[in-house]
């Protein structure tokens, strides 16, 4: 099943050249692992940062730091380390969370524990990420959520389930890579509830008062 | 043409060729003549986003060590030395600097899946006449797309970061990436 939303461009330089915001970065790494399209972009980005790094102007390297890299050579195994097999095969498992997301959540989908934060929605907030707020979210089938903007930049993934915006139907794989100007509401689709992981570098902005009323115990 | 271009000691051919005298051989000679050109590039670019001198001495020998290492899994159809060493020196930046534990082995996940799939389909080598068009194209982008790109690859900066320090909407910043982008991506599939 491929993915049919992609990361923003803007994203796929800002990832390239290691400035995305940390808990965007394990959003966008949770996509890119499913999704050989923006594997392709994120290599074109980096050959846009391989060529920026050759145009620079520099001098030889001395004879003292050549030195010290063929010391460092001395002390290396003279046989190269084999690869360490993938284990990237498993991702078929439908209850396997994508690898990105192993440090802050656990390997197991049905192994998560979900604190009730709102009727019909569930969260896990991961603790301890450096750059911005990283959560999973876990939304009841048919459920509407309060129409909200974003105050910087909002990377959403779906693990399973499903919903519809203005944006359009976004299901397993797909990311909502959204910015502060977009107000949307999203509608998850009967059956199975919606999971996702999503991350923002700025706070969520819900609008009108039973929106309001909701934020406190949204707790963005 | 072919030829003088061939001639170049950034020719994509020949940087391939050391890499593959680096794995089957452990060729020290040829791993001393990616170290002479690529060492003080990559220093260049760490210093500029403010690592300091002996740090990036360290993680400069920390690159050229993991490429040392790991020669075999350099695959030219799939992308040039510099951009795979600009990969390596980025991961290490995250990983030493930002103190983000858990970039390396996903970065070396992804790698995989690259690697497995450039082993499946026939993709088009990454040759040194891209890097020109691509070149070129940098240097033919608007000033402003031109100065973004620049403070993203080679100062680090986010989105918001950029927004604020030019005084510019973040909207706008991201459109005008988005521009400079597809530009580029463009020149890659130049004819």
């Amino acid at each position: 099943m491929k993915p049919t939303h992609h990361l923003d461009d803007a994203t796929v330089i800002s990832y390239s050249s290691g400035a995305l915001p940390a808990a965007l970065a394990v959003v966008a790494s949770a996509h890119l692992e499913r999704c050989a399209t923006c594997r392709d972009r994120l290599l074109d980005a980096d050959r846009i940062g391989g060529v920026l790094m050759q145009q620079q102007r520099v001098e030889p390297p001395t004879e003292e730091a050549r030195s010290a890299m063929l010391a460092r050579l001395d002390i290396e195994p003279a046989i190269a380390p084999e690869p360490p097999a993938g284990d990237m095969g498993e991702d078929h498992d439908p209850d396997r969370l994508p690898h990105a997301l192993h440090p802050w959540f656990g390997h197991s989908m049905r192994a998560l524990r979900w604190r009730r934060v709102a009727p019909g929605v569930q969260r896990i907030r991961a603790t301890g990420i450096g750059g911005g707020d990283l959560m999973l979210l876990r939304i009841a089938p048919g459920s509407k959520l309060p129409l909200h903007s974003h105050g910087g930049s909002e990377l959403t993934m779906i693990l399973d389930g499903a919903y519809d915006d203005m944006l359009g139907h976004f299901g397993p794989g797909d990311v909502a890579d959204l910015d502060g100007e977009i107000l949307h509401q999203p509608v998850t689709s009967p059956g199975v509830p919606c999971i996702c992981v999503a991350a923002t570098d700025a706070p969520l902005k819900f609008s009108g008062w039973v929106a309001r009323t909701l934020q406190p115990l949204f707790g963005f | 043409m072919t030829h003088a271009i061939n001639n170049t000691p950034l020719d994509a051919h020949y940087w391939s060729a050391q890499m593959s005298a680096v794995s089957a051989q452990r060729d020290r000679a040829s791993f001393m003549r990616i170290y002479d050109h690529f060492a003080p590039l990559l220093k260049r670019y760490l210093r500029n986003l403010g690592v300091p001198e002996p740090e990036a001495d360290e993680l400069v020998q920390e690159a050229l060590l993991t490429l040392w290492r790991k020669a075999g899994m350099f695959d030219p159809t799939r992308a040039s030395l510099s951009t795979w060493l600009f990969r390596v020196a980025r991961n290490l930046y995250i990983d030493h600097v930002r103190r983000e534990p858990h970039w390396l082995p996903v970065q070396e996940g992804l790698d995989r899946l690259d690697h497995a799939e450039s082993a499946r389909i026939d993709s088009e080598p990454e040759s040194s006449l891209d890097q020109d068009f691509l070149l070129q194209a940098i240097d033919r982008l608007p000033a402003i797309q031109a100065k973004l790109v620049r403070m993203c690859y080679l100062e680090s900066k986010s989105h918001s970061e950029i927004s604020s320090e030019l005084d510019m909407p973040l909207g706008s910043v991201k459109s005008s990436l988005r521009r400079a982008f597809a530009k580029l991506q463009r020149s890659m599939r130049a004819p």
